[in-house]
Formats: C-alpha cells, structure tokens, sequence
C-alpha cells in the first residue's frame, strides 16, 4: 500500500510569472487562508452585532471576554505603551488557531505551509528590529552584535536570524507532524481492519476487507492532541514568543 | 493536479500570507476590538454618570439634612426665647402688680392713717368745744353770772389746752 504525504494541492496557475517570484499558483494553501480570514471576520461580527451595555446575551459576554482576555494578555507582557499592539496579536492568534483547526474539517490547513509561518515569523521580525533600532537608535542596534565581546558578533547575528527561522520552524513542524501522523495512522489503520476482516470467511471476508473499518472512532483520539492540543498550544506559543521578543526589544538599554 | 513539496517555500503563498495576516488584523480591529471597545467605554460613561448622579443625590441629601437641622435648631432656639420672654414678662407684670398692689395697700393706709388723725382731731375739737361750754356753764353757776363767751374764750382755750396736755 502505498501512503502519499505530499504539500498543499495547486489548483491552477495564473499566467504570471515573475523572475525570483515564479509562477503564480493559487495553491490549497491560499485558499484555506481566505476562508479562515472570511469565519474569523464572520465570527468577529456575529459575536459583535447588536451589543448592549447592560442585559447582555451570553454571545456578548464571550466577544467581551475575548477583548478581555487579548487586552490582558498583550498588556500584562508587555505593558501599557503597547496597547495598540493587542489587535495585531489577537489577529495572529485567531488566524492561527482557526488554520490549525480547520484541518479538522478535512481541510488542508494552512498552517501546515512552510510559507505561512515564515510570512508570519518574518512580519515579528521586522518588528522586533523595529523595536530595537526605534530604542537605540541604527548604530545602537549593530552595536548590540559587538556586545560583550566583538568576537561574538557573527554568532549574535546567527542568534538573531534563528529567531524568526526558530518561531516559523516550531509551529509549521508542529502543525505538519500532526497532518503526517494522522496520514500515517489513517492508512496504518485501514491496513490493519483489512487484514483483521480479510481473515472472515468466502466473499464476506473479501467485501468487509475493503471498509477501514478501524479508521472510524480511533484516530478521534490521537486527534485530541495532534489538533486540538497541538492547535490552539502552537497558536499561544508563537504569540507569546511575538508578544516576549517585542517587550523585550523595547526594554533594552 | 500539481501538488507542491511538502516542506517546500513558495514566495507567492509568502507575500500572500503577508498581506493576509494584515488583512485579517485589520477586520479583527475593525469587527471585534471597534464594536466592543466603543460599547466598553459607553457602560464606563454610564457608570460614572451613575456615580455622579449617586453623588449628588447624596450630597443634596445631605444638604436637606443640614438645612433641616438648622431650621430644628432655630425652632428649638426660637420656642427657648418665647418661653424666657414669657417667663420675663410674667416676672415684671407679677413684680409690677406686687408693687402696684403694695402702693395701694400703702395709699390706702396713709389714707386711713390721715383719716383717723383727722378725726381724731375732729373729735378732740368737737369735745374742747363741749368742755369749753361746759366748763362755761359750770363757772358761770358757780360764779353766778354768765360768762361772755367771747369774752374769756382765750381763757378758756388756755384751760382746755392744759387739760388736753394732762390727759
């Protein structure tokens, strides 16, 4: 039996081709991604329509809690200056959560795209050295390599490259650990119930043979962690890691 | 259909991805943190207008409380002055008729007192004159002729005096 793990599927290719770029393909993958910005904005507005300031519904309460919860999270780690910072995390973390997730459905996630997690490592790049330069200035920053010693300076450079590579590797390996694994029991599965069924008997055993019958119910619980868990932990990681190198890029000097 | 590399980096789904999580930031600001934050702080005004209005209720409490301690006090204090302006009042009028009734009592005796003097006199002239005529008559039979009366009525006042000094 062969087992087929392979990348997000390419639906078409637009005739634009770019040099460095390459073509232009409408992958999986991008259109994943736009039906998870399309329910978390659906959520957003269904949780948000008709708000009230007192007697209010239950689904008030959670877009309420939500706020609450980001506005702590954000500003408990990285102070009160930040607080216009709360949107661009709880963001991330809605479209991470919910790309994890949707692989639930069948859906190949996102997330499971080297490319998303890199776009999303390289934007708290920019802002973690945003952050660094706004404190001590350009010559401060490439001053930072030098410290302590000068000698060290290509392994700082190193130690700070590793960090987007480290947050995009972490989460998409998370991620694509679970999708292989999940392959791997799903066909581990359907070999097995063949097996046990083909030992029945005349056609009975031929017919019952070509049902993974042992596919239903027990990859439910791998899935707990492997989705679930996995899912929403890798989200809060790489928030709280975007949320930590920016604090604590502003707290230097 | 194509498939990509499992772990493969294709820089369009990057850019994409880029932009996507802008996007998506951007609706999240706009459909959960604007609706809710602006519903957030109308509750905070309209708890802190209730505060307000709590405050002032009290305070207007409190100075309806004040105002009518105040009026009870200047009560208490105008029914204290009634009363002593009564009590004085009937202190002088009682002193005053004390007094009055002391003076008539004293006019009254002053007049009785005169009274009584005057006829004590009255009397005392009612009986010379009786003696008088009577010491008169008396000499006059005793001397046999008649005494003038206007005569020796010197005489006889002189007498009567000395017999008034004797009783």
């Amino acid at each position: 039996m062969d087992i087929d793990i392979s990348g997000a599927r390419i639906f078409f290719e637009l005739p634009i081709d770019l040099p460095l770029l390459g073509p232009l393909r409408i992958s999986e993958t991008l259109l994943v991604s736009w039906l998870v910005i399309l329910v978390v904005t659906g959520l957003c507005m269904w949780l948000t329509h008709d708000l009230k300031t007192e007697n209010i519904s239950k689904r008030q309460a959670v877009a309420e809690m939500l706020v609450e919860m980001a506005n702590n999270f954000v500003v408990g780690n990285m102070g009160e200056k930040f607080r216009y910072f709360v949107p661009f995390v709880a963001g991330l973390f809605a479209t991470s959560v919910v790309s994890n997730l949707i692989g639930l459905l069948g859906l190949r996630s996102p997330t499971a795209d080297l490319a998303t997690e890199f776009a999303w490592a390289v934007v708290v790049f920019i802002m973690i050295t945003a952050q660094k330069i706004k404190v001590g200035g350009v010559g401060g920053y490439l001053l930072d390599f030098t410290k302590p010693i000068p000698i060290l300076a290509p392994f700082n450079v190193l130690s700070e490259l590793a960090t987007p590579i480290g947050m995009a590797f972490r989460h998409f390996g998370n991620i694509l650990s679970g999708v292989v694994i999940n392959a791997l029991l799903y066909a581990a599965l359907a070999v097995a119930s063949s097996a046990l069924l083909g030992m029945l008997p005349g056609v009975l055993g031929d017919v019952l043979a070509q049902i993974p019958i042992l596919d239903v119910g027990v990859p439910a619980i791998t899935s707990v962690y492997f989705d679930w868990v996995s899912g929403v932990l890798q989200a809060f990681i790489f928030c709280m890691l975007t949320v930590m190198f920016i604090a604590n890029a502003a707290a230097e000097e | 259909m194509q498939v990509q590399e499992l772990v493969s980096f294709v820089p369009w789904t990057f850019i994409a991805q880029i932009c996507n999580l802008f996007i998506q930031v951007y609706l999240i600001k706009r459909f959960l943190f604007k609706p809710v934050n602006a519903m957030l702080e109308k509750r905070k005004a309209m708890a802190d207008a209730e505060i307000q209005d709590a405050a002032k209720a009290k305070d207007d409490a409190q100075a309806m409380k004040a105002e009518y301690e105040q009026n009870m006090r200047d009560a208490k204090d105008k029914a204290n002055e009634i009363l002593s302006t009564a009590q004085k009042t009937a202190a002088a009028q009682s002193e005053e008729m004390i007094r009055e009734a002391a003076q008539q009592a004293a006019a009254i005796k002053s007049k009785a007192e005169s009274d009584i003097a005057r006829e004590k006199v009255k009397a005392v002239n009612e009986i010379k004159d009786e003696i008088g005529s009577m010491a008169m008559e008396i000499a006059g039979k005793a001397i046999g002729r008649e005494l003038h009366e206007e005569d020796h009525a010197k005489l006889i006042n002189e007498f009567i005096a000395n017999v008034g000094e004797g009783s």
